[in-house]
């Protein structure tokens, strides 16, 4: 199974997720802490302004009031308070302590705020409170207002603040992830580049990186691709040389056995025949292995009549079945080497007929007659070519067949059958192959 | 036929000479192009060109007897197996084209078949009146009955198939039969085609008086 490999952009939005969340608690607790604060201060600048404001009037209305018998005032003109966010009493204070509110707003406590007289901020059960003793006189005025309010009107401030940090956050959680987004555009743009690249043609190149950081990796595929076409370049020069190191010499011993074979006294006919017959399978393999060593770079796929293609190779002594009209993409050349291959493994292993099929669309089946293999060793023998650990567990002529599938994107595959021995040519890519 | 190899491998030349010899052609065997130019102007009914000579290219050297007109049916010899090779190989005037290693048994067959298109002929058969014979098989059978001809009667009626419905001088035919070589005697053309209308009748062979021979397509 192909273990999922971490992707950077994922990580990247992963982490931009995290630092925004972070970022927005962080700030919203620090906007908290300070808000906090200055409300605080800026509500009690406002009830010693509110009371500044109420001492003036309510001296005069407290004063009225005693005389009237300490009755509440009615309502009192151009109330400094109007929102009713505050409340206020003045409270006349007896020599042995007793306190009496004498002034109160309606949403003052009956009973006074403070049951002493006290000057500037306190805080009393439920309300804060300002003491200003009023001008001449016994009484205090008291502004207060109630801590469930401040508290609204703190948590007000902090939501807000909040809210637009969050917002912040948010928005550059999306600005940073179209960003990181856009700065890996040019990797894609290079894996496409570097999908159509070819490193023979020495006129195709990478462009120039579009990135400082890119560069690196250009410089090191440009390298990749110059040795690559070196070494291609070298093997090529080889595969020349020893195609013709080897095919001619091949050529020849035909040449010379067929003379040989007519002119040879009939005893020894038999005898000349099979080291032609030698001879013929060493070109074979020959020819199957120079045809490989340049398969990488030049497979040539094609539609194929196989018909055609099994009536060109020779194939004496094995019978060849095959429904009429079998089609494939294959390499001509290729494909007869790895056919000429798995025929010459079914005669030798007493084989007299073999069987072309092909079960799903671009798979050749090869069937022969012969005793087959057993279950160990054919699995021994699919491990081998699917591991490509040839050495010691294929023959040449798997082996060659295997590295042509591979050539064209597939591989071979040795499914288990009643009678014989089967060999599955996929020709096309894995993904392809259902 | 008369055959011109160019192979500078001495077990292939060797090899090949003696094949076709064997199957009663004659076969000039040159090692490079430098032996080949003393064969100039030599008639063949086909060459065989090694690609890669020690002194040049077969394939320029080809290319170059095209220039001049030369129609000579030729087949080149190869190691050299890519396709871009192939084109660049029957482009250049190669009427075939033979990847090493190969079996002489092919190259032989890829030789008459390249011979047997140069003289317009489809297969290798052909009949002339109740003279049938095959190319490929090189018998003659007359009215169903075989005929058994001798070497040299075979390649002159051999030749004249193959340059059917043009005359053939007497010397060609000296030399396209009797090699460049050999000893002859004077009138040996004679002596063949005389041979050959004894066993196949008067009409196979048209004698045009100081011109040379011509297959008898009434015959």
């Amino acid at each position: 199974m192909k273990r999922r490999l971490p992707s950077i952009r994922k990580r990247l939005t992963r982490a931009l997720v995290v630092w925004s969340i972070l970022w927005g608690v962080a700030v919203s607790a620090a906007v908290w802490l300070a808000v906090r604060q200055e409300v605080d201060e800026l509500l009690d600048d406002t009830l010693q302004a509110s009371a500044g404001v109420l001492s003036g009037p309510l001296t005069n209305q407290a004063g009225a009031n005693q005389e009237t018998g300490g009755q509440t005032p009615g309502p009192i003109a151009h109330s400094p308070a109007p929102s009713g966010r505050f409340a206020w009493q003045v409270v006349q204070y007896a020599p042995h302590g007793q306190a009496r509110v004498v002034l109160s707003a309606p949403l003052a406590p009956a009973s006074a705020l403070r049951d002493t007289p006290s000057s500037g901020f306190a805080d009393v059960p439920g309300w804060r409170v300002f003491g200003l003793p009023l001008a001449n006189d016994s009484r205090m005025l008291y502004v207060a207002q109630s801590h469930e309010e401040r508290r609204e009107a703190q948590l007000d401030v902090a939501f807000s603040a909040s809210m637009a940090t969050l917002a912040i956050a948010l928005l550059a959680h999306l600005w940073l992830r179209a960003r990181a987004r856009h700065e890996l555009q040019p990797l894609e743009r290079l894996a496409q580049r570097l999908a159509t690249h070819d490193p023979v043609n020495a006129s195709a190149t990478l462009g120039s990186a579009e990135r400082t950081e890119l560069q690196p990796v250009h410089a090191a595929i440009d390298g990749l691709t110059e040795r690559l076409a070196h070494r291609l370049a070298q093997e090529r020069a080889f595969t020349a040389h020893a195609a013709h190191a080897l095919r001619t010499p091949l050529a020849g011993i035909d040449a010379q056995l067929a003379v040989a074979l007519r002119e040879c006294p009939p005893q020894l006919q038999p005898r000349l025949q099979r080291v032609r017959t030698a001879a013929g399978r060493l070109q074979r393999v020959v020819t199957a292995l120079l045809t490989l060593f340049r398969s990488a770079s030049e497979t040539r796929p094609q539609p194929l009549d196989l018909a055609a293609l099994v009536a060109r190779l020779p194939i004496e002594g094995l019978a060849c079945e095959m429904a009429d009209g079998l089609v494939v993409t294959a390499d001509a050349d290729l494909l007869a080497a790895a056919l000429l291959n798995l025929f010459d493994n079914a005669l030798r292993h007493g084989a007299t007929r073999v069987h072309l099929s092909t079960p799903r669309a671009n798979v050749l089946r090869v069937v022969d007659d012969g005793p087959g293999l057993n279950h160990e060793r054919r699995a021994r023998l699919q491990s081998a070519l699917t591991t490509q650990t040839y050495e010691g567990q294929t023959g040449l002529g798997l082996m060659l067949t295997d590295l042509i599938a591979r050539a064209h994107g597939g591989a071979l595959l040795l499914p288990e059958v009643d009678q014989g021995f089967a060999a599955e040519l996929h020709l096309a890519p894995e993904h392809a192959i259902t | 036929m008369r055959l011109l190899l160019i192979e500078d491998d001495e077990i292939l030349g060797e090899g090949l000479r003696d094949y076709l010899s064997a199957d009663g052609h004659r076969v000039d065997w040159c090692r490079s192009l430098r032996e080949v130019a003393s064969y100039r102007g030599e008639p063949y009914d086909a060459l065989l060109v090694d690609w890669q000579l020690p002194d040049g290219s077969g394939l320029d050297w080809l290319s170059a007897r095209r220039a001049t007109g030369d129609l000579t049916p030729a087949l080149m010899l190869t190691a050299r197996d890519l396709l871009s090779d192939r084109v660049r190989g029957l482009d250049s005037g190669a009427d075939d084209y033979l990847v090493k290693p190969f079996a002489p048994e092919e190259l032989a067959a890829r030789l008459r078949a390249i011979c047997r298109r140069a003289a317009g002929m489809g297969g290798a058969r052909r009949r002339y009146g109740q003279v049938e014979v095959d190319l490929a098989a090189r018998s003659v059978h007359l009215a169903g009955a075989r005929v058994e001809l001798t070497g040299r009667e075979w390649a002159i009626l051999e030749a004249l198939i193959l340059r059917a419905g043009r005359i053939v001088p007497k010397q060609d035919l000296e030399r396209l039969v009797l090699g460049f070589d050999a000893e002859w005697a004077s009138n040996a053309v004679e002596v063949h085609v005389a041979g050959l209308r004894r066993k196949l009748g008067r009409a196979i062979v048209e004698t045009l008086r100081g011109l040379g021979y011509r297959i008898g397509e009434s015959a």
